[in-house]
């Protein structure tokens, strides 16, 4: 027997906390990851009472995807702003604009009426900016780099759709302002128009999701499923926009898509496992392994989603 | 050389062993290194006194008090006959080499300076070690040794590479030790990881 394995074996029988060499308790990993996951998405939608009219559920929905994703937005840049030693003092931008977004944005999911309100709407208005000029900044940053738009810096420079989560952030809480107070004309085309920029938001997270997991090497097969099932979503809520009838297809796949961003967490707590040293180098790998805040991303964009669909159909509960 | 002065005064890199820095593998291999120097097994007395003479020259470690022990790692590897896995053209095979070179230099000492490397003055030692770097020594002692190759990559590799093996050394240059099982995050210029030597004017 080689001596790395009888290495292996001893740890494994000692029951030391080194990380599994096989893909063998994956499968068991990843069901009881989704299940746990899909467990907590039901509490949440259980515990979730918007009140009123469809718009007014879709506002709060809104509200709700947008505080999520400034969630997530404000702990991934404040991680990544913080592994790159806020280098840039605008790099203090992105994760404080991020918190205040998600004050803002809270505020809205319950209260939606208050968005035309001056305070929320100049938050809503900054985090909006701030994401287009972040944009910016991080295809500045890849472009100075030697290579200039090569897949390296693609890879490890700062990632350049990151920010735009900022921007759709802003747009879902002016959107539920408008949905509320806007002419009729606007409140009936809003929904239509709203599902496209869902479907907009799912394929460009998916997009970023894809770039980093081909990183990784799609070296998990879970690392598959926010490039497919988002991506599916994206489609169904694009149609129905244009076809009521399609919401039937999107409902379940907005829900598959918000269990993901539940779930990937803990994927990326046990991707952390796996990596050299484990939890136990945690200071090393909460940066350098998979990030654990980013995939609430898509169960912020989802949560909007979901929200939106009654109104897309026009039935009310 | 003697002026030569670490950015790191304060540093001790040993204070990574309980850190998750450092894993069994790694404390076990360090402390090998720390507390179990080999004794004498190949080279001969004479050999050894020499080799000791020459690496005192180029890894020159006047200020310590306990300096770093090169000499018993170089006779442990002849002793284990542990080669690197590659020869270089002409070199005889490494035991052979290192006795025939370390003979050479102690007969053509004695030979041009009257009186054994060991007993020369810094400077004397300096120009023939200078000699066998530039090789221009004589065939006499040398015959078909590829001189300059003995020295560069033998003798100055391997007193080189096992002073830079002990902890004292790492934390002199501030090294962490092995990347293993924390390795590097921030890898640009002018970036430092937390868990790293702090240089102390920064």
């Amino acid at each position: 027997m080689h001596p790395w394995a009888a290495v292996s074996v001893q740890a494994a029988m000692l029951g030391t906390s080194q990380p599994e060499p096989s893909r063998r308790p994956l499968m068991v990993v990843a069901a009881t990851t989704l299940a746990t996951a899909a467990g907590i998405g039901w509490l949440l939608q259980r515990a979730w009472k918007p009140k009123g009219d469809i718009n007014h559920r879709a506002a709060q929905a809104l509200g709700a995807g947008a505080a999520i994703l400034c969630a997530s937005v404000a702990l991934d840049s404040a991680l990544e702003h913080y592994r790159g030693e806020f280098k840039n003092r605008a790099m203090f931008v992105g994760p404080t604009v991020a918190f205040l977004g998600l004050g803002a944005a809270t505020y809205i999911a319950f209260r939606p009426d208050r968005v035309k309100d001056q305070l929320p709407r100049i938050a809503l208005i900054a985090v909006g900016a701030t994401g287009l000029i972040g944009i910016g900044f991080h295809t500045y940053n890849i472009l100075k780099r030697p290579g200039e738009l090569d897949a390296l810096n693609l890879f490890y420079a700062a990632p350049v759709g990151a920010p735009a989560a900022l921007t759709l952030a802003g747009l879902y809480g002016l959107i539920a302002g408008e949905l509320l107070d806007g002419s009729s004309a606007i409140r009936t085309q809003l929904p239509k128009l709203t599902a496209g920029l869902i479907a907009f938001s799912l394929l460009g997270t998916a997009a970023e999701a894809g770039l980093l997991h081909f990183r990784g090497a799609f070296q998990d097969p879970a690392m598959y499923a926010p490039v497919t099932i988002p991506p599916l979503a994206a489609v169904a809520v694009g149609a129905a926009a244009l076809s009521p009838r399609a919401a039937l297809v999107a409902e379940p796949l907005l829900k598959a898509t918000a269990v993901l961003g539940i779930a990937g967490p803990i994927f990326h707590a046990y991707g952390i496992h796996r990596n050299m040293g484990g939890w136990h180098n945690w200071s090393q790998m909460i940066l350098q392994g998979p990030p654990l805040p980013a995939p609430p991303a898509f169960l912020g964009i989802a949560a909007a989603g979901i929200g939106l669909l009654p109104a897309l159909q026009g039935r009310e509960q | 050389m003697s002026e030569f002065q670490t950015p790191y005064p304060s540093y001790d890199v040993l204070d990574k062993w309980d850190s998750p820095s450092w894993n069994d593998q790694t404390r076990e291999t360090v402390a090998r290194r720390l507390d179990e120097v080999p004794k004498r097994e190949f080279l001969t007395a004479k050999q050894w006194s020499l080799l000791e003479a020459i690496s005192a020259r180029l890894m020159p470690q006047p200020d310590r008090e306990e300096p770093v022990p090169i000499v018993p790692w170089i006779d442990d590897r002849l002793n284990k006959d542990r080669r690197p896995g590659y020869r270089y053209a002409g070199m005889p095979p490494m035991r052979e080499a290192w006795a025939r070179g370390l003979n050479a230099i102690a007969a053509e000492c004695t030979d041009r300076f009257g009186k054994p490397f060991e007993e020369l003055s810094s400077e004397e030692q300096d120009t023939y070690l200078t000699d066998l770097q530039n090789g221009e020594v004589s065939d006499r002692f040398w015959g078909d040794m590829p001189v300059q190759c003995f020295f560069s990559e033998l003798l100055l590799k391997d007193v080189l590479e096992i002073y830079y093996s002990h902890p004292v050394a790492w934390s002199e240059i501030g090294f962490g030790g092995p990347a293993s099982p924390r390795g590097y995050v921030r890898t640009g210029f002018d970036e430092r990881d937390p868990w790293e030597a702090e240089p102390a004017d920064v």
